[in-house]
């Protein structure tokens, strides 16, 4: 499946949404732990949706980059458009 | 089975399993479809070779190496290597990622400068962020990169490794402020193993195969299956510990796929399996090779297991297969076992009087007030397990069946103490005995436990142990799970103790604060029939956890008697800046380094 980056930016904001349970607003400014109230568990299960569902490999040290849903929609995007799979 | 028991160094246990060529370790890569498989042969070489290099760089027996080695086959054989020389490894948890560098930092260089090694053997990524504890720890040499040395040449010079010896350093990650060194002897070592493999778990030699994912740095991982299975020859498959917690099934796949027998794992673990595998993800399973399902490392909640064994009878799962275990590092590992095949026991007892009177009283299942404790067997043969009040300095006068009290120890798998801290040790001990902190009771010369004694909460001489309020409030909805601490504090006139319950919430506006607040009071009030004083609402991330994630209790009672803890922002703050300046230093410093070098010739 090809992703566009703004497909892509609201399926990702759509899993997060899945994981929060709904109570609080997701912008990609958020940030995972502070503003999501993700923990180190809750993080590692939505590394697992997300892969399933880009059908994508996401490592472990990507996790030390990330910060904020924009990274993570970087992150993703850059795995996406080397694998030919990002349009536009 | 071997007949005859022989108290072994771990050293020489290497080297008698080296002759073994079916048997070993064998390491699943998320990555790759491929599982590198070592014989123990294979092992006894890779870990000589190891041992050959730390010796060149020019440790000498006694001396310490601390290893930060995120990859289980580096460690295991860095950690065995070392051993091997007579160099005493200090295991160190590897960065986790999400932000809290500096706290790593803080810690990292804790261990480093207390265990005084001089070398700190990590990956090449790690090594460029550690950069500023060389500065900081006086006796650190060098900072080294395992990928420069795994294929060096240099032999293990042949040193002599006696039972009294020390083996290595454990630091805890404990509810305390700080870890401690906990110095283990190979003769603790060979007693413990004894206990756990012999007595407690009665594993075939050469036939039972073990699987694990918990991580090395930590006892239940290092002793249990790196360890222990050196002794009785026992084939283990480690899985990354992050892949475990990413995907939960790869654990139950990995039983199924080699047939493993024993597995342990700490209660969240169960529960995490109960939580996130899915129907489909069941239908490949067959667990019913699985003959120890271990627990512990943290309080046992019987609901958790009765919940996994239910999930998985259809797969196989045996509920017999869970053994309940105690133990501490303090200890070497484990203390109990409950007994084999028999499963999840529980004592229900009179919760009204075991808070008030500090006594366990039968009591029927559907009472008003029942509480529901899990048994973790007895000690191992030439060990004791006892009671005392928490009070009684000379461990004089032993409590009773079913009376609560302390916990303490006595034994060959007891350490001798925390490494270059006589002070710890002597507060560690009383009379002899090990004081362990935890507050329970024995039945039947079977133990159960109640809790961390220096964190019960008193209020109209009646005890309450923090974790049953933590309960009852994570089941509040708009309380992040796992991330609530109840204390106790005389503050702020010291005339009572006041109950205060701290829990991280998403919420953001004060209305929405406010409604979850009242709602933890009200369920707290309810169930336990405790009137809280203060109620205190923080955003993620806010209250203190060891490495291991567990909560710490004292600290966040001392960061609210300070009145930090409102002003306390998510520790993730700032980490960002924290990560490039740590980069700069440790750039300066290598520079540093490295122009001393050159003028020093």
């Amino acid at each position: 499946m090809t992703w566009t980056r703004e497909t892509l930016r609201a399926e990702i904001i759509q899993l997060l949404e899945g994981h929060t349970a709904g109570e609080v607003k997701i912008e990609e400014s958020s940030h995972l732990v502070a503003d999501l109230s993700l923990d180190s568990l809750g993080v590692m299960e939505i590394v697992a949706d997300m892969e399933d569902k880009f059908d994508l490999s996401i490592p472990d040290d990507m996790l030390r980059e990330v910060d904020t849903v924009a990274d993570v929609v970087k992150a993703i995007e850059l795995r996406l458009k080397n694998e030919g799979r990002l349009s536009g | 089975m071997t007949a005859v028991w022989k108290a072994r160094t771990v050293a020489q246990a290497i080297e008698d399993a080296a002759a073994s060529t079916k048997t070993g370790y064998r390491f699943i890569e998320e990555s790759s479809e491929n599982e590198p498989f070592f014989t123990h042969g294979g092992i006894e070489r890779a870990s000589a070779r190891i041992g050959g290099a730390l010796q060149a760089l020019g440790l000498q027996k006694g001396e310490r190496v601390a290893l930060i080695l995120p990859d289980n086959a580096d460690f295991i054989f860095a950690f065995l290597g070392a051993i091997r020389a007579g160099i005493v490894p200090v295991p160190i948890y590897p960065p986790t990622g999400l932000g809290k560098l500096t706290g790593y930092l803080e810690n990292t260089l804790h261990i480093v400068a207390k265990s005084g090694a001089r070398v700190l053997l990590t990956s090449a990524e790690i090594k460029r962020v550690l950069g500023t504890i060389q500065a900081q720890a006086p006796e650190l040499q060098q900072i080294v990169a395992v990928e420069g040395i795994r294929g060096s040449r240099e032999e293990l010079k042949p040193v002599k490794v006696e039972l009294d010896d020390v083996c290595f350093l454990q630091f805890t990650s404990g509810s305390t402020s700080r870890p401690k060194g906990v110095v283990l002897t190979h003769a603790n070592l060979a007693a413990n193993v004894r206990g756990i493999v012999e007595l407690g778990l009665a594993v075939r030699e050469s036939v039972d195969t073990g699987v694990s994912w918990l991580p090395l740095y930590h006892d239940m991982g290092l002793i249990g299956f790196v360890i222990a299975p050196l002794y009785y020859v026992n084939t283990i498959t480690f899985l990354p510990p992050l892949l475990f917690l990413k995907r939960p099934v790869r654990w139950l796949e990995t039983i199924t796929r080699h047939r493993g027998n024993v597995s342990f794992g700490p209660n969240f673990a169960y529960a995490l399996c109960v939580k996130r595998i899915r129907e489909q993800e069941m239908a490949g399973l067959d667990l019913s090779t699985w003959r120890v399902a271990g627990c512990g490392a943290e309080p046992i909640r019987a609901d958790n297991l009765r919940a996994f064994a239910e999930k998985f009878a259809p797969v196989g799962f045996d509920e017999k297969a869970f053994v309940c275990s105690y133990g501490m590092a303090e200890s070497t590992l484990a203390v109990s076992f409950s007994a084999l095949g028999t499963g999840l026991q529980t004592d229900v007892v009179d919760g009204e009087t075991l808070w008030k009177e500090g006594k366990a009283v039968p009591a029927p299942a559907d009472s008003d007030g029942a509480a529901s404790l899990v048994q973790c067997g007895s000690a191992f043969e030439g060990h004791e397990i006892a009671v005392f009040a928490s009070d009684d300095a000379e461990s004089a006068r032993p409590l009773g069946d079913r009376e609560v009290g302390e916990l303490r120890l006595r034994g060959p798998s007891v350490t001798p103490g925390y490494f270059s801290d006589p002070d710890l040790t002597q507060e560690a001990f009383a009379g002899g005995w090990l004081r362990t902190g935890d507050l329970g009771y024995l039945a039947e010369g079977k133990v159960y436990i109640c809790g961390r004694s220096k964190e019960v909460i008193i209020v109209n001489g009646r005890n309450y142990y923090p974790q049953d309020l933590e309960w009852e409030a994570s089941r509040v909805s708009g309380v992040r799970k796992g991330n609530v601490i109840a204390f106790g504090t005389m503050k702020p006139h010291n005339d009572r103790e006041r109950v205060v319950i701290v829990f991280e919430t998403p919420a953001l506006d004060e209305q929405e604060k406010q409604a979850v607040k009242g709602e933890v009071r009200r369920v707290v009030q309810q169930a336990m029939g405790l009137t809280v004083d203060d109620v205190v609402a923080v955003g993620a991330g806010v209250l203190p956890k060891t490495s291991s994630g567990k909560l710490q209790r004292s600290k966040a009672r001392e960061l609210y008697e300070n009145g930090e803890l409102l002003i306390r922002s998510s520790s993730r703050d700032g980490d960002r800046l924290d990560a490039a300046k740590e980069f700069a230093k440790s750039q300066i410093n290598y520079f540093r380094h490295a122009i001393f070098r050159g003028r020093g010739g």
